[in-house]
């Protein structure tokens, strides 16, 4: 009995206008936002490409190992995967640098050069969106009749005279509701996936399949959701005229009104100004650090009584043919260091007695820096948190609010494009200076020859440790996504115990 | 007609939907108001701590010596920002709010660059990990959320009448069609800018009793010819609904229709087609080739600098030729890399204005356009602040050049300390830069977007005049 009433239902959709304009919607517009998301993917692909060679290329042709300041560089590829949640994946920075005068953060990383900025100015569009959009309407489209119109055709009555139990009925139209909704969902993923396979740009591993195969669960949730809600409408009303305006007005609220409103209404820009004591005390260590370290050149029998004003900075060198610095000052992101030192081709006679003092030097400057670096961590991360991560972390959860918050949300997080996914790049990068740090520590780098002079062999790049970076497994997306699906079945489950409580007890 | 458009007009008044529509236009519309109250003061803040330092930095120039303001330029000139720009944020976020008019770029012992104008480009998104949503403004609030209520509003004005049988009764009394029509469409048009005029009238009461803003009578009148705009877009709507209704055997099957025609005219199209019209326009100069530009401008004039290197300061013909050539490499230098900074401005805009051109296809853009032009905010804004900082660069260079002629010690050589007035200049006599907007300007920019809105609405209300016409009942 189940079954043909399933069938009914089925065909009474299928059949139907409204049902072959949803599926031509969806499918044109999946279509061209694919092609046209595919073409921003290469485009950025390309520009990664080129700035990786670019910067491997500029540090191979240095010659001291005290360039890898600023020289050293680590770039974020695309995520093939942004087509269908771009996320933050194209709006955070892109490239950072390496080196031991700061811990890398989002917020320090740079992007790599558009050729427009007018065109940030356009709104930019994902295949999420496209569903949150369209998907939520057709539910809403093809609920909102389903107890109304039979009640008012009178149907109702005569499917409830045969010995059929009322869940059923609300069981079957539910089933065969979601079945014909899968149909435009699956096929246009199924076209996407094929314009994506045909790309050379993007090679889709089982994992990102996978990662396919949560966007297309969750989608089936929130679609899952709407219908409900449109059902629960429909239940509540007496005509379908009523049911379709109070549909629309529910979709317009939840998916256009809410969102924008509640981030507009709540203050979460950052504010950096309410940490600026946490700015100045940064600023206080490295002023600390620039005492010792000129407190140690004074000291310094030889090193002292060279320096050019007598304040114990800047010594001079035979054969040094630049100085350089390097500092950066940014209260916004509390971002504050400066290092200095300088390049010599080759050093001169005069100066030959004085390496072993200017390396003991330099141990001591490096090995300070990145004390004072530790230190201002502690105070620039909960700081950072605090400007940044929190206020973001609260328009968030706000959004959550309407399911399109939550789908959006989930979405993101099986792409990888989420704030959880774009910070564990910025792990790694922190990894990976680590990495570094102990490898020049455990070669001595800082105190060599070679970190400032280049006449008695040159650096060797090649042993550096190489940055890599693989997107985090498919397990560790599910479980980030699982809190935001586990909300979205539950509102399922409890709209469709709403549901079926009415509508036992209603009046034919 | 009338005694249609009254009856509707009854009709939607007791209706869910005139409610729902009240409720939903004055939640936001009082929203819009108090962010506006929050965020407006701290931009106007910004914007005079940005003039005083530019005034500050004139005047210490200016006490310096005319070769000194001549060689540092007018320094950062900023954008105002509109008092309007509640009705359209256009994305004023990612335009920068100020033009360098004091890009300084090298020193050669005793030569220095001479400024030119510069564009600095922002990039927020930088820091940004919040979600990304519109603000809600008037162009959100009438664009997208007014565009579907006029749509709920007349999904069923035929075809409801037609399913009841009521059509019928009425076109059997001696009631030309049109005339029930236009009555229909008067009669939505009337019962959706009452709730609309409400909340407007709301929103402009929360600002202009807030000390913080004072909108002028040119700010009043530039409301006013919004709110015009405003209802010129909801007609087309209410066309495009009668429209659809007409054809429709059932209600049902019109808003379905309506509903997808309008998620992807208002919802999809503008980002999809301004993504389609980039990739297809060729690519403006990218940073590198500016670069490469740049330098190989610096190589043509080294030529100059090997003569100018020669050159002792022995005698004193040798040192008023170097003077010469000094003057003639600061000068050119200036007038090329500036002229390389426009010509790569000027393609990014003419790609910026290609890609805006073909988004218009969709109403709610021209919409946002318009309204972006009489707010003065957005692109079209932004084009125009540029010219203001041009003219101003000229003014400025005018005026130094007259001081220059004024000063009779002076060889009137551009380019070197030695070849100018050295004498400091009385700081109120320098122009300063005022960013000025004109309401004809803006009309002009506007026309052809209100042209076309204005075509879109014709060609709609005729659509269903025809279809209602050749409809059977």
């Amino acid at each position: 009995m189940l079954l043909t009433l399933i069938r009914r239902e089925l065909l009474d959709n299928l059949m139907t206008f409204r049902f072959a304009a949803a599926v031509f919607i969806t499918l044109l517009l999946v279509v061209a936002n694919t092609v046209v998301l595919l073409k921003d993917y290469e485009q950025r692909l390309t520009a990664y490409n080129t700035a990786t060679q670019e910067s491997h290329q500029r540090l191979r042709k240095q010659k001291t190992y005290s360039y890898y300041i600023g020289g050293l560089v680590a770039h974020r590829p695309p995520n093939p995967l942004s087509i269908f949640n771009l996320g933050l994946d194209k709006q955070v920075g892109n490239k950072i640098n390496v080196h031991h005068g700061f811990v890398p953060t989002i917020w320090d990383a740079e992007k790599h050069r558009s050729d427009n900025p007018f065109l940030n100015l356009f709104t930019s569009i994902d295949i999420a969106l496209v569903f949150q959009g369209i998907l939520s309407l057709l539910a809403l489209i093809f609920a909102y009749d389903a107890l109304a119109g039979e009640r008012e055709r009178g149907t109702l009555r005569l499917v409830l005279s045969h010995p059929i139990r009322r869940g059923d009925i609300l069981f079957a139209k539910y089933i065969s509701a979601m079945l014909c909704l899968l149909v435009p969902l699956l096929i246009s993923l199924f076209l996407c996936v094929i314009l994506l396979t045909t790309s050379i740009a993007i090679s889709l591993n089982a994992g990102d399949f996978l990662r396919i195969g949560g966007i297309v669960l969750t989608s089936l949730l929130y679609v899952s959701l709407f219908y409900l809600l449109g059902m629960l409408i429909s239940a509540v009303t007496r005509r379908t005229g009523t049911a379709l305006m109070l549909a629309m007005f529910v979709w317009g609220f939840l998916v256009l009104v809410y969102p924008n409103l509640i981030l507009t209404a709540v203050e979460i820009t950052p504010q950096p100004e309410a940490q600026a004591s946490a700015y100045n005390q940064i600023k206080q260590m490295w002023e600390e650090f620039d005492r010792e370290n000129k407190q140690f050149l004074r000291n310094d029998a030889v090193l002292g009584p060279l320096s050019r004003n007598g304040e114990g900075w800047g010594f001079y060198v035979e054969g040094g043919e630049y100085t350089w610095g390097i500092s950066e000052d940014k209260p916004s992101i509390l971002l504050y260091f400066y290092q200095t030192g300088f390049y010599a081709g080759k050093i001169g006679a005069e100066s030959e007695p004085q390496v072993p003092l200017l390396r003991n030097y330099y141990r001591f400057y490096n090995k300070e820096t990145l004390n004072t670096v530790q230190r201002t961590w502690l105070v620039r991360k909960p700081a950072l948190e605090a400007i940044y991560v929190q206020p973001a972390h609260l328009g968030r959860r706000l959004l959550k609010f309407s399911p399109v918050g939550l789908y959006d949300s989930a979405t993101e997080t099986w792409a990888g494009t989420d704030l959880a996914g774009i910070q564990d790049f910025f792990s790694a990068v922190q990894r990976y200076r680590s990495t570094v740090l102990d490898y020049f520590d455990d070669e001595k780098i800082f105190e060599s020859r070679q970190w400032f002079a280049a006449d008695h062999g040159t650096a060797d790049w090649d042993a550096l440790p190489q940055f890599s970076f693989q997107r985090s497994g498919v397990d560790v997306n599910a479980k980030r996504a699982l809190p935001d699906l586990f909300l979205l079945l539950m509102i399922n489950l409890s709209l469709f115990t709403i549901i079926f409580l009415i509508f036992v007890r209603s009046e034919v | 007609m009338w005694h249609i458009a009254k009856r509707e007009i009854y009709d939607n008044l007791n209706s869910l939907r005139f409610a729902l529509a009240t409720v939903l236009l004055l939640g936001l519309m009082l929203t819009n108001a108090v962010v506006y109250l929050r965020e407006h003061p701290k931009q106007i803040q910004e914007y005079q701590k940005g003039v005083a330092e530019y005034q500050n930095r004139l005047a210490n120039y200016a006490s310096d010596s005319l070769y000194k303001l001549a060689e540092q330029g007018p320094g950062n000139l900023y954008k105002k920002p509109s008092p309007l720009h509640f009705c359209a944020e256009g994305g004023e976020a990612f335009l920068s709010r100020y033009a360098q008019g004091s890009y300084h770029r090298w020193g050669a012992g005793t030569l220095e660059s001479f400024w030119i104008l510069a564009y600095p480009s922002t990039n927020p998104n930088l820091y940004n990990i919040r979600p990304n949503v519109t603000k809600v403004d008037w162009g959100f609030i009438i664009g997208y959320v007014l565009s579907l209520i006029a749509l709920l509003f007349t999904f069923d004005t035929i075809s409801s009448e037609r399913e009841h049988g009521t059509l019928r009764l009425m076109l059997a009394n001696s009631i030309p069609r049109h005339t029930v029509l236009i009555g229909k469409f008067l009669g939505a048009l009337i019962s959706i800018t009452i709730p609309f005029t409400l909340a407007v009238l709301m929103n402009l009461l929360v600002i202009s009793t807030s000390n913080d803003v004072h909108l002028g009578i040119e700010a009043w009148g530039r409301l006013g010819i919004i709110y015009f705009i405003a209802l010129l877009y909801t007609c087309l709507f209410l066309g495009l609904g009668l429209l659809v209704s007409s054809r429709a055997q059932r209600s049902a099957v019109s808003l379905v229709v309506l509903l997808l025609i309008w998620t992807t005219l208002v919802v999809f199209m503008p980002s999809t087609l301004a993504s389609i019209a980039n990739g297809l326009s060729s690519s403006p100069m990218s940073y590198d080739e500016f670069r490469k530009r740049s330098s190989q401008l610096e190589d043509e004039l080294d030529e100059l600098w090997d003569k100018y290197y020669v050159l002792s300061d022995d005698t004193p013909e040798d040192v008023r030729e170097k003077i010469r050539l000094g003057g003639e490499i600061v000068t050119r230098d200036a007038e090329q890399q500036e002229r390389l900074h426009d010509e790569k401005l000027n393609q990014q805009i003419s790609q910026m204005n290609r890609a805006r051109a073909i988004t218009r296809i969709s109403p709610v853009t021209i919409f946002q356009h318009l309204l972006e032009s009489f707010a003065g905010t957005g692109f079209e804004r932004h084009l125009q602040f540029l010219g203001n900082i041009k003219s101003h660069a000229q003014q400025f260079r005018v005026f130094i050049a007259e001081i220059d002629q004024a000063d009779p010690e002076s060889l009137h050589i551009f380019g070197v300390r030695e070849g100018m007035s050295e004498k400091p200049v009385n700081p109120g006599a320098i122009p300063k830069f005022e960013d000025t907007r004109s309401l004809n300007k803006d009309f002009n920019a506007a026309a052809v977007d209100l042209l076309l809105l204005i075509l879109f609405f014709v060609v709609l209300l005729s659509g269903a005049y025809l279809a209602f016409v050749r409809a059977e009942v």
